[in-house]
């Protein structure tokens, strides 16, 4: 195993997770490569081959738009959210400086009386571009839990 | 054990205060689902395009009855309760598939894909002893039926029999004929689910739908990029029993410049409006003769369809008790879209179901309410937008009659009509 790769690729989805759990989207945006795509996909649709998301963003700008429509038009439960991730996989092989990794995570929701729960469970699969810099190239978030409690409106 | 709901519950014979305790009683919600979801009404079980093949089945709900509909050997759709009749296990286990026969798990005793009983094991006993009474006959423990009609691909069922409940098309009436018999025109093709539970009371949702007021207030998504706005043309129109209701609008009928203004003088709008990246998610190719951007319809009891702009759905409504119901959005376009109009279609969908930029507010709208008015069961919530008094369609979204209409038809089919009230 690559043990350096392994320990970048790594660090690298931990840092999407702490910066969305932290509410800095705007820096999360900047983990995705220009041309990328960051879609939410409920696991009953992925079985069925049905291309329908909770959150389908085909380019970056569309990525920009969900958060910045969250940011000035969106109105949901106030909440925090932790996400606890597995160790991240790689699935296969660099190609061209991109490498594949599945995650695993739960999001744990706090809502403001203080209450938490599971949120959702799912899994992150990536197309990593790897170097000094690593940048999402794809990130599937699949949804194993995929009726959503009230709402999805933070990305995860 | 507080008394029973009666008419007397209702403070205006127009349904313009709705009670409180209505969200939360739990007698009120078994009655419900006796009266309304298993009584004279016709509920919507899902698409015939989920069923394409004989033997493919779909799990689905009608009220909080488990219920499967699936392809027969002849071809039709039929439906049965999903409860076995030995000892009440479910005899479906997954969403959906396709199968030679229902065995159930437990004893496996096996039906046949319209529900019929076809196989006992040990019927006759072993080595001689046990089995079954000789009068045991198998035609009496069939799966609970549920009579099917398929209406332009879309699969309706009832518990009452012939008489019991008007012909399908006298139930869906002109309105709904006309609306949702236009975005079921042609073949459609599913694209998938969205699904949500949200922890409010089913007829929460129903007011949702039916509230024309909150489209542009609630949804900001709406207001700036014009998708609904209160200044637009448009309008809340019922049946004749106010049984189902659509409400509608024309995109582009009003103005940026005069709408936000409306917007302003009202203290609305306190910033300034948003601006995106990308557009694409808000062209609208019209689709249909009459030019309409948004529909959102009501069929009584369990489902909802919209078109907003060039996405489509079903949303059908399954009760979870009285305080949570859950809401499946089986989106859908046509079999002879092009690939570039299914992305169209895929990507508008970001607007619609729990993470929808104009709807993931409903859920949290709804669920504030079931919260605050727990405790208080003897107030009621105002329903005066748009005129009290008589129930009528409406050529304006600044009105809250459609809901006025809901509660009227909900109390003639639960006995809970007042003296002299609003039809
Ligand atoms: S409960 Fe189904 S076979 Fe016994
Ligand atoms: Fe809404």
């Amino acid at each position: 195993m690559n043990l350096e790769l392994q320990a970048q690729v790594s660090a690298f989805v931990l840092r999407t997770a702490v910066l969305v759990d932290g509410d800095e989207l705007e820096t999360w945006l900047d983990c995705f490569h220009e041309n990328s795509s960051y879609m939410v996909v409920p696991r009953e649709n992925l079985e069925a081959g049905y291309g329908i998301g909770l959150m389908r963003c085909d380019s970056k700008a569309q990525l920009q738009d969900r958060v910045a429509v969250l940011r000035h038009a969106s109105k949901f439960n106030p909440h925090w959210d932790r996400h606890i991730l597995s160790g991240t996989a790689i699935t296969s092989a660099p190609q061209d400086g991109v490498v594949s990794t599945s995650t695993a995570f739960m999001v744990v929701q706090t809502q403001l009386n203080g209450t938490s729960s599971l949120f959702c469970s799912g899994s992150y699969e990536d197309e990593i571009e790897v170097g000094a810099e690593p940048r999402l190239r794809k990130r599937l978030v699949v949804l194993d839990t995929f009726t959503v409690s009230n709402c999805l409106a933070t990305p995860l | 054990m507080p008394s029973p709901i009666s008419p007397e519950i209702w403070p205006a014979r127009d349904y313009s205060r709705v009670p409180y305790r209505l969200y939360h009683d739990a007698a009120l919600y078994e009655e419900e689902q006796k009266k309304i979801f298993r009584g004279p009404v016709w509920f919507v079980l899902g698409f015939e395009a989920e069923v394409p093949n004989v033997g493919d089945y779909r799990a689905t709900q009608i009220g909080d009855t488990p219920v499967v509909f699936s392809r027969n050997e002849d071809g039709t759709v039929r439906a049965f309760v999903n409860r076995c009749a030995h000892r009440g296990a479910e005899v479906v286990r997954y969403p959906s598939g396709n199968a030679k026969d229902f065995t159930c798990i437990y004893h496996a005793w096996c039906y046949k894909l319209d529900g019929d009983l076809v196989g006992v094991p040990f019927r006759r006993g072993a080595n001689g002893a046990g089995g079954m009474p000789k009068e045991f006959n198998l035609k009496d423990h069939n799966l609970t039926k549920i009579r099917v009609r398929i209406w332009k691909g879309i699969v309706f069922g009832t518990y009452a029999a012939e008489g019991e409940v008007e012909d399908l098309e006298t139930y869906l009436g002109p309105l709904m004929c006309e609306h949702v018999g236009d975005l079921m025109r042609k073949p459609i093709k599913i694209l998938g689910y969205q699904r949500q539970r949200v922890a409010a009371n089913w007829k929460l949702y129903h007011e949702n739908i039916r509230d024309a007021y909150h489209g542009s207030l609630l949804h900001e998504f709406n207001r700036t990029f014009g998708m609904s706005r209160l200044t637009q043309v448009a309008g809340g129109y019922m049946d004749d029993k106010h049984r189902h209701s659509i409400l509608f609008q024309y995109a582009g009928s009003d103005s940026d410049e005069v709408a936000r203004a409306a917007y302003a003088e009202n203290g609305v709008q306190r910033g300034d409006y948003m601006t995106l990246n990308d557009y694409g998610i808000t062209r609208h190719f019209v689709e249909n003769k009459l030019g309409i951007s948004t529909r959102i319809i009501s069929v009584f009891p369990n489902i909802f369809f919209h078109q907003i702009y060039n996405t489509l759905a079903m949303r059908q409504l399954r009760t979870l008790g009285p305080g949570e119901f859950e809401l499946v959005w089986t989106l859908f376009g046509y079999e002879d879209d092009t690939p570039e109009l299914t992305q169209h279609r895929l990507n508008q969908a970001n607007m619609v179901g729990p993470a929808g930029l104009i709807s993931m507010e409903d859920g949290e709208a709804l669920e504030m309410v079931q919260r605050s008015t727990q405790p208080d069961t003897d107030k009621a919530g105002v329903v005066e937008m748009g005129g009290i008094g008589e129930i009528r369609s409406l050529d304006t979204r600044a009105q809250e009659v459609t809901i006025r209409g809901f509660w009227a038809y909900y109390s003639q089919l639960m006995g809970l009509e007042p003296a002299g009230a609003q039809r």
